[in-house]
């Protein structure tokens, strides 16, 4: 793999809470440009402190991280380069309650791109046209349905023209019978050569969807592997359990 | 919050009559008792006076305009350094941080009273003419002079007017700092999170996503301070401010009208705030969209 090849090398994360608990220990993980990676683990393994530390939402104690040949250091510059580089989806979505599905995917291209407004909004519908949600652009968060707020937070995301996109349990808010509109987006994505890594309970879609799955317990990599072949002949006996557990 | 349409029953109409009729008992056991006699028509011409056929404020009404003056730029100026102490309550930056506990905690922790004194001989007494205030006052143009008369107070009572109105600002900033740093804080992790997956400068941030939902929050006790505002303006009377109360002190000692001096009093300051509190409340019910 040539360096340029990999958008995302972390090495060597650690990463310690005031309290002691070690959230990444030495974590270590390159991802090609291109590639869907899946990260699974039982909770608490530090999947989201991972994702957070690729976008500097969360400090690394030891280690370094470069995106697309930027290094994660303490340069402000390049933190804020970075940030704009990489798109995050949350959990609870995180839409700006005050504006609609449309202002919220305007503003950051409004504001950090510095597109004009009707720059913006081209895009923008463009967008909401990619997750299905034309008809909803003048609503507000709180009159739409979860589903529909997740794919409003993907197109805020992608409004950024991401380099990365990292989605941190994307669907486990939301009630079952729209988790698959939320994972067609993603799909979609992924189809299309967006670059994401995922941390996610739907081993389906990881299955299915994911390049590379890497298991990961107690800040570490326990497993990685191409798909097919981790959830069919998983190598350690970890992994076994835990697939065990929730498969 | 649902709207409710306020409907008039039977009950509420006895109440008034009952309300109306103990307030005129106690005016005539007073009058009677106390051998109390009513002048009403005494304070009316504190009120309005007629200089010569022409209509002028009296006393009263001045100290009125004197209060609304002096309550709207306390409330300006007090919202504008509040919003910017709550600000560095929450920065990242430690020395920001300590200028504007330390801030808060003095002032919160001192008498008005106090404060009024301690601003009034430095800033009142030293500052100004250090800062040749009362000089640039005293050589300005007679429509400067008159500008300045109609939006602040007459030259000769305008060190005294900025002093009043420095302890007010400083008074009422320290407990808005507090409002501000709670509706700041108020607003969920993940909303700043998501700002920043963004892009968005810190600034960008607050002015953005933070601030426009902490207004919304924080719009009740805001006006419940700059109602104190208005109440608290009272303080500046013992440093001589013409405002209400003082006047309506000066007329007590001139007329001994006690009852009827301390009713309007009471009526004005009534209606300042109420007014105040009805503009709110429109303005809330426009928001809650
Ligand atoms: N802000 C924090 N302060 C202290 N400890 C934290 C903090 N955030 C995470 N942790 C701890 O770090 C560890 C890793 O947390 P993390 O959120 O990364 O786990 P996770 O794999 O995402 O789990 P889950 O599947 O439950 O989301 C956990 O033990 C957690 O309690
Ligand atoms: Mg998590």
């Amino acid at each position: 793999m040539s360096t340029n090849e990999r958008i995302i090398e972390a090495r060597e994360l650690t990463k310690t809470f005031s309290g002691g608990v070690v959230a990444l220990d030495r974590f270590t993980l390159a991802v090609r440009r291109g590639e869907v990676v899946v990260i699974i683990g039982p909770s608490g393994s530090g999947k989201s402190t991972f994702l957070r530390c690729l976008n500097g939402l969360e400090e690394i104690d030891s280690g370094s991280i470069v995106i697309d040949g930027i290094p994660l250091d303490r340069h402000r510059k390049n933190r804020l380069l970075i940030r704009r580089e990489v798109g995050m989806v949350f959990q609870s979505f995180n839409l700006f309650p005050h504006m609609t599905a449309r202002e919220n995917i305007d503003l950051a291209q409004i504001r950090v791109r510095k597109k004009t407004r009707t720059g913006a909004a081209e895009t923008t519908m463009n967008l909401l046209a990619k997750v299905g949600i034309t008809e909803k652009a003048d609503r507000y968060p709180h009159e739409l349905s979860g589903g529909q707020q997740q794919r409003v937070a993907i197109a805020r995301a992608l409004a950024m023209s991401p380099k990365v996109m990292l989605f941190d349990e994307a669907t486990s808010a939301l009630d079952p019978e729209m988790i698959g509109e939320v994972l067609d987006v993603m799909r979609t994505l992924a189809a299309e050569g967006m670059t994401m890594v995922i941390v996610t309970h739907e081993m389906g879609f990881a299955r299915e969807a994911g390049d590379r799955i890497v298991f990961m317990e107690s800040g570490r990599i326990v497993e990685e592997g191409d798909a097919e072949r981790f959830f069919a002949f998983p190598r350690e006996e970890r992994t076994r359990a835990f697939l065990g557990q929730i498969l | 919050m649902t709207k409710t349409k306020i409907r008039f029953i039977p009950l509420d109409a006895v109440l008034i009559v009952l309300i109306l009729a103990a307030g005129t008992y106690l005016v005539r056991r007073i009058g009677v008792e106390m051998d109390y006699h009513w002048q009403w028509p005494v304070i009316l011409q504190y009120l309005v006076r007629t200089d010569g056929g022409s209509w002028a404020a009296g006393s009263l009404t001045q100290g009125f305009l004197t209060t609304i003056k002096l309550s709207l730029w306390a409330t300006f100026l007090a919202t504008f350094f509040g919003t910017i102490m709550g600000l560095m309550r929450v920065s990242h930056s430690l020395f920001h941080r300590l200028i504007a506990g330390s801030y808060v905690e003095l002032v919160r922790n001192l008498p008005p009273l106090i404060l009024v004194f301690i601003v009034y001989f430095f800033i009142g007494e030293r500052i100004m003419t250090v800062f040749g205030v009362e000089n640039f006052i005293r050589s300005a143009s007679p429509e400067t002079q008159s500008m300045l008369t109609a939006i602040f107070a007459p030259p000769a009572r305008l060190s005294g007017f900025f002093a009043g109105l420095a302890t007010l600002v400083l008074y009422e900033a320290a407990y808005i700092t507090e409002i501000v740093r709670a509706g700041i804080q108020s607003i969920e992790k993940g909303q700043w999170e998501a700002a920043h997956a963004l892009g968005l400068s810190r600034g960008q941030q607050l002015r953005d996503v933070i601030l426009p939902q902490a207004l919304r929050r924080i719009l009740p006790a805001l006006a419940g301070q700059i109602i104190s505002t208005i109440k608290d303006s009272a303080i500046v009377s013992v440093i001589s401010i013409p405002e209400l109360t003082f006047q309506g002190l000066e007329l007590m000692s001139a007329t001994y009208l006690t009852f009827e001096v301390w009713i309007t009093i009471t009526a004005l300051y009534f209606i300042l705030t109420f007014s105040f509190s009805l503009g709110v409340r429109r303005l809330e019910t426009a928001w809650q969209k």
